[in-house]
């Protein structure tokens, strides 16, 4: 494991180590936090950060420093920082261990980051099932409201924080930054339509950063290490390490930190182990739920943002699913659609009619009821929602089934031909809408 | 004027004002885009996707909806993609829509239909089963098909954003999105039926007129409401005579399009069988129907040998504030000037003529201030106003002053600021409430005028005033206003200045002061802090009195009341008649010989026993009405009258506004108009004619009366708002006479204290003649504290009695529990029976005789067992 250094995972992977803050402390814990409070100006931070090349870990991996330089500079109302900790896309798991093993390192990473954009009321929206995640957060912020990292006059230097942890209901789409405003708000969680754009109009309708768990967690290390340290780790455009959770038919699953721009092929055979059975790799999403599926022409892709756009897919929220040989296609986009369909908010009319007609079709042709005029009716429904939706949703959900479509169009017009599934030849057919 | 920019659309260019959202811009541009979450009166929420257009150099499509128009912007909304986007949504609507058009009540006017026709693709491609929900109803009143929603949130948006009432809310997710009532079961809210009127498809309709019509088939007539003194436009739609419903079209009128339950759902009255609809005489106790020819010479006959007999004084008249300004004006004239009788008065004064006299003595006019007013003020003091239950309108202009940041409400009632729902309440909005004891109110109203005085008065106030004012509050202190009104000096300062520092404050004055004790007072008292405050003259301040009928400010400004000749001219010594507690005073003193009643029923506002004793002695007695009454089973003739839907002419609200009023439908049976019936006995007494009554009538419609009335009014007589009004308040502050006493505080001796008032589903006795209303609310019912209810160990729908222990019958009466009324109070809505206002004193206004009987102490015990 020493192959690559991690910054994220280091202190969780020290034995004994528990994520209480005088562990945290004893590893340098909170000298970022004090080191920008007391020396650099916000002005400053964001320039150092925007130098860093960070790019938000969340899924759609926009520079965080030029995210928060949108945050209007002499506003004179109160401006909040969310840290989405709603991690909920399928294949992801990364969130929640920096939770539950680190949660200091978040922690400071709000302070500093509220410091840059002159906010003093910070919330955590965590994820409704995230119970132990919860508890752990709400320690760790009760350890630090009692070392006064948080509350009035911050390492006295007259810089007031709260800190406050919202839990979610149980809604994927609650990830989705708006839809997290909305929540807090103590509406549905439904997102809103953009523009205006939270750094204007967001929480309470007042400039708001949200920021993902991961792209807070590294923001103490950037600032003791300097940005030019991490600007070098990856790849020029895709700097410093990512976690990447490798789930599926891996031999070890886990979440593995390394530094962005190492192929497909490394990850999968190299650091998870291999395809389990030693089978033949058939498929994989690279970067959680809503990227498309890429095929094992892909495995020597380097891991970052731009390689992964390029070759058609996103690298997401960095949840890596790997399917074998065994894997049928038609079913796996299915299922997933099954959950786009179930977490569709229902606000948008493509989203909410389209996502059901989807998957009825879906279902039909896996169950093996298909008709050959399927396949591109199903291309044709997937372009009425892309691009037409209120929030990035109908983006996600169209792109298992056009990117299944597009590398394994022959496995659907064989389970369409040959009236049933080829992988699961017992499959019955589920009707519902 | 904002600033305007330029941008193409569909290769045309325009300019509009900067701001502008794109689907407004293309109408400007003549290009029509299709939409349906999209409402002028909504903010916007993109959600359809139906309007999407193509932007030069935005790479995605975007929703027109939500984007304003920006310089140079090139726009195209009928290009092949915006075309593709387009049949893409619709099919995705049409694809789960029942085929049920036909059998829709919104068949016709359905936004669903009228988009589909032109931005549907011609084929369908999808051949799964549709999804199916349940039939559902919101209430007994509002049809939910869920099937035929578009879910485009419009009726959420507008429960939410418009009227506050968070009472509709999203269900379920994706697919299985539906309407639903927020966290409960029921649906509970104020019943506007906005979300009906605002549904661009049959999701949300009317189960009153459920499956009754083509929409096609209604002949819509435009026409002001006649409920209470907002003044609402209201589209009446009718077949034949049938009234099948009512509407407003949005942005029109002084509402805006927005209704109350009244106003939407409380049309059937018109169309009630109990309706009057042939002119009737008693002979021998029995009611003769008769022909008009009859009754006109009956009536004509009985007034003249009256006027004969005993001298023109011996007639008198009293005029219900519902009638037009041409009728109130017509029937004043038919008493002054033909039969020559001061004694004419309506229903003012019941309470209004209180406001109207005293705004009329300090400032020369009562038209101050208008809604615009209202939304745009930064300091809001309602005083004694319900306005959600009484002037609901009035209610959302305050509601939609609040969504301006920073606005100050400053709430002055009996009632208690605890939220049960979210059916409106303005305590609940208010940025301060003074929750006063009952009564107390003169006594809170002189605790902020001495808060304001101490605080230094506004330059604007006439000298004389502020020293007279200073003078009077020397015998004031602020301990007996404590004492009396619960509240304490902190609370008068805090409201004083933040009423006083207001650059626009807005006073809305109710039935709290207007009709009850001293109410003469108590509003020259608040015309007067006004004064002191700076609050009256300058832009956009001023005072707004709710009117409770449709017509009261007309009433009084077509001279209906006896101490105004038409154009508020005042009347002095002789010319001023008797008010109507007068009137019936002198009746059974035996001076008045001949009442004539308009639309008024003195038994349901005034003791039963004074009443009935007046109206026994009379000779002849008149009652021109719509429904049989206490009154009518006394009269001597009875005229069927028209109803508002039944007849043309003119309204006056409360700012003031005259508005007109539009016959939708044929009186029912042979009643008639009643500017008709005046304008027919007048000419039959004046010509002495034999000649058949329909060559009588004079006029050929009420606008020729109107056209009379304006040539008429004096010279200072002015429509508008405000003006100039130094000389007039300087004038009052010259001859003003101020003394100002704290009344002790009231004892109720460990008794109730019961308020007799409006109901939030009926307005006077008219509504309870509404089919649709009495759904909501349909018997009488006291209101009660839960706190005190379990004190008592009072259980909800537990029958109690309710005594005064004076004699008058006990009321035996269901509980209803409410957190919104004060401790140790009741409530009983008045609009059932009179019993509960039997148990209550009256006392008569010294000054404008207002009788005032609305509130006083009873007993409440449980019902004995058995």
């Amino acid at each position: 494991m020493a192959k690559y250094e991690p910054i994220l995972l280091k202190n969780m992977l020290q034995p004994g180590y528990r994520g209480l803050l005088e562990e945290y402390r004893a590893v340098g814990g909170y000298t970022a936090f004090e080191k920008v409070l007391k020396e650099i100006s916000p002005a400053e931070v964001i320039e150092i950060v925007k130098k860093s090349g960070l790019r938000g870990r969340g899924g759609a991996g926009f520079p965080t420093g030029l995210k928060w330089s949108f945050i209007p500079k002499d506003y004179p109302g109160p401006r909040y920082l969310c840290c989405n900790a709603d991690e909920s896309e399928p294949g992801t798991f990364k969130d929640r261990q920096l939770i539950e093993r680190d949660p200091h390192q978040m922690l400071e990473g709000i302070g500093i980051a509220c410091h840059a954009i002159g906010s003093h009321q910070a919330y955590i929206y965590i994820r409704g099932e995230f119970d132990l995640g919860a508890e752990i957060i709400q320690r760790a912020l009760n350890e630090a409201y009692a070392a006064k990292y948080f509350g009035k006059n911050i390492f006295g230097t007259g810089f007031d924080l709260e800190v406050v942890l919202h839990r979610g209901a149980g809604a994927y789409i609650c990830g989705e930054e708006t839809a997290l405003l909305e929540s807090i708000e103590g509406k549905r969680g439904k997102p809103r339509t953009k523009p205006p754009f939270p750094a204007i109009h967001g929480l309470y309708q007042e400039p708001t950063v949200v920021n993902n768990v991961e792209t807070l967690a590294n923001l103490p290390y950037i600032i003791n290490r300097g940005a030019d340290w991490y600007a070098a780790i990856g790849t020029p455009k895709s700097t410093g390490t990512r976690v990447f959770c490798v789930g599926g038919h891996v031999k070890r699953p886990g979440n593995y930190e390394v530094p962005m721009g190492i192929s497909l092929r490394e990850m999968i055979y190299d650091i998870a182990g291999g395809i389990r059975g030693d089978k033949q790799l058939k498929a994989v999403i690279p970067g959680g739920a809503s990227a498309p599926f890429l095929k094992p022409e892909h495995l020597d892709t380097p891991m970052d943002f731009e390689a992964i756009k390029e070759v058609g897919s996103m690298l997401g929220s960095g949840g890596v699913t790997v399917m074998d040989e065994s894997v049928c296609i038609v079913w796996a986009a299915t299922n997933l659609m099954e959950f786009f369909h179930h977490e569709s908010c229902g606000k948008c009319t493509p989203c909410r009619e389209g996502s059901a007609w989807i998957l009825q079709i879906l279902r039909r042709i896996e169950g093996g009821l298909g008709r050959p005029e399927d396949i591109d009716q199903l291309i044709m429904l997937c372009g009425r929602i892309e691009g037409k939706t209120v929030c990035a949703f109908g983006e996600a959900e169209v792109g298992p089934i056009l990117s299944t479509i597009k590398h394994f169009r022959e496995e659907y017009e064989q389970h369409i031909r040959e009236k049933h599934c080829p992988f699961r030849p017992n499959a019955k057919l589920v009707m519902a809408h | 004027m904002s600033e305007l920019i330029k941008l193409k659309i569909n290769d045309k260019e325009i300019a509009v004002e900067k701001g502008t959202l794109l689907i407004e811009a293309a109408k400007l541009a003549g290009a029509e885009i299709p939409h349906f979450c999209y409402h002028p009166r909504l903010k916007p929420d993109a959600n359809c996707r139906m309007c999407l257009v193509e932007i030069e150099k935005v790479p995605k499509l975007q929703t027109s909806c939500s984007t304003p128009a920006t310089e140079g912007m090139v726009v195209r909304t009928d290009s092949k993609t915006v075309e593709e986007a387009q049949h893409g949504v619709m099919e995705f609507l049409l694809g789960n829509h029942p085929l049920d058009c036909p059998e829709c009540d919104q068949g016709g006017e359905c936004q669903l239909q009228d988009f589909g026709h032109q931005y549907s693709p011609q084929v369908g491609t999808f051949e799964e089963t549709k999804r199916v929900f349940p039939k559902e109803y919101f209430g007994p009143l509002i049809e939910k098909e869920m099937n035929r929603c578009v879910s485009c949130l419009r009726c959420v948006r507008y429960c939410d954003e418009v009227i506050g009432a968070y009472a509709l809310g999203s269900m379920n997710r994706g697919s299985h999105h539906e309407i639903g009532a927020f966290a409960r079961q029921e649906l509970e809210c104020e019943y506007c039926g906005g979300c009906i009127q605002i549904c661009p498809v049959g999701a949300l309709t009317s189960r009153l007129s459920m499956y009754e019509n083509r929409t096609w088939q209604l002949k819509k007539t435009e026409t002001v409401c006649n409920y209470c003194g907002d003044g609402c436009s209201q589209t009446l739609e009718a077949v034949k005579d049938d009234l099948t419903r009512a509407s407003s079209e949005m942005g029109t009128g002084r509402n805006g399009g927005d209704l109350c339950a009244k106003g939407f759902f409380g049309y059937g009255a018109v169309n009630h069988k109990a309706r009057l609809s042939r002119p009737l005489i008693r002979t021998n106790e029995k009611e003769l129907e008769v022909t008009w020819e009859w009754a006109f010479n009956k009536a004509v006959d009985g007034l003249e040998s009256i006027k004969e007999k005993y001298g023109p004084q011996a007639i008198a008249g009293m005029i219900s504030a519902h009638c037009t300004n041409e009728e109130i004006y017509l029937f004043q004239k038919l008493m002054r000037e033909q039969i020559g009788t001061p004694h004419v008065d309506s229903s003012a004064r019941y309470g209004y003529i209180n406001a109207v006299a005293a705004l009329n003595s300090v400032f020369g006019t009562a038209r101050l201030v208008k809604y615009e007013d209202v939304v745009a003020a930064d300091v809001l003091l309602v005083i004694g106003a319900a306005l959600t239950e009484s002037n609901p309108i009035t209610g959302l202009k305050v509601k939609q002053a609040l969504s301006k940041k920073g606005t100050q409400l400053i709430t002055l009632d009996t009632a208690s600021r605890q939220r049960e729902t979210y059916i409106s309440h303005l305590p609940n909005l208010a940025t301060q409430h003074l929750q006063v004891r009952p009564e107390s109110e003169g006594a809170a109203i002189c605790g902020l005028m001495k808060a304001v005085i101490e605080a230094g008065a506004s330059d604007t106030a006439p000298p004389a005033l502020v020293d007279k004012v200073k003078k009077a509050l020397t015998a004031i202190s602020f301990q007996e206003v404590e004492a009396a009104t619960g509240l304490s000096e902190a609370d008068y300062r805090k409201a004083a200045k933040a009423y006083a520092g207001a650059k626009r404050g807005v006073m809305i004055v109710g039935r709290g002061v207007l009709r009850n004790k001293d109410g003469y007072q108590n509003m020259l008292r608040l015309a007067e802090l006004a004064l002191l405050s700076g609050q009256v003259g300058e832009e956009g301040a001023g005072i707004l009195a709710m009117a409770m009928e449709n017509n009261a400010f007309g009433a009084v400004e077509m001279g209906g009341v006896p101490e105004f000749s038409p154009g508020f001219q005042l009347n002095e010594g002789d010319k001023k008649g008797h008010t109507f507690p007068e009137m019936l005073e002198a009746a059974a003193r035996g001076e008045i010989k001949a009442l004539y009643l308009v639309g008024e029923d003195p038994f349901r506002s005034l003791p039963q026993k004074k009443v009935a004793e007046a109206l026994q002695k009379v000779e002849l007695l008149i009652c021109q009405d719509l429904f049989p009454s206490q009154a009518t089973a006394m009269a001597h003739i009875i005229l069927p009258a028209a109803s508002y839907a039944e007849k043309s002419g003119r309204f006056t609200n409360h700012e003031g506004e005259i508005q007109k009023v539009r016959m939708a439908i044929e009186p029912v049976g042979n009643a008639k108009p009643d500017w008709q019936i005046f304008s027919i006995i007048t000419n039959k007494m004046k010509q002495k004619s034999d000649q058949p009554y329909s060559r009588l009538i004079g006029y050929d419609s009420p606008d020729a009366v109107w056209k009379e009335i304006v040539m008429s009014m004096p010279s200072t007589w002015s429509q508008g708002a405000g003006g100039d009004l130094s000389s007039a308040t300087a004038a009052y502050a010259d001859r003003a006479e101020i003394s100002l006493s704290i009344k002790k505080p009231l004892d109720a001796n460990g008794h109730f204290y019961l308020h007799v008032g409006q109901h939030l589903f009926h307005a006077g006795k008219l509504s309870t003649y509404s089919e649709g209303l009495l759904k909501l609310l349909d018997q009488e019912m006291v209101l009660i504290h839960p706190e005190d209810a379990e004190t008592l160990g009072i259980e909800e729908g537990e029958v109690v009695s309710l005594s005064n222990g004076e004699g008058a019958a006990a009321l035996e009466l269901p509980v209803k529990l409410s957190k919104k009324l004060g401790r140790g109070t009741l409530f009983v809505p008045e609009h059932f029976g009179t019993a509960a206002k039997a148990l209550l004193p009256l006392t008569i206004d010294a000054t404008t005789q207002v009788p005032y009987g609305e509130r006083g102490v009873v007993k409440l015990s449980k019902r004995s067992a058995g």
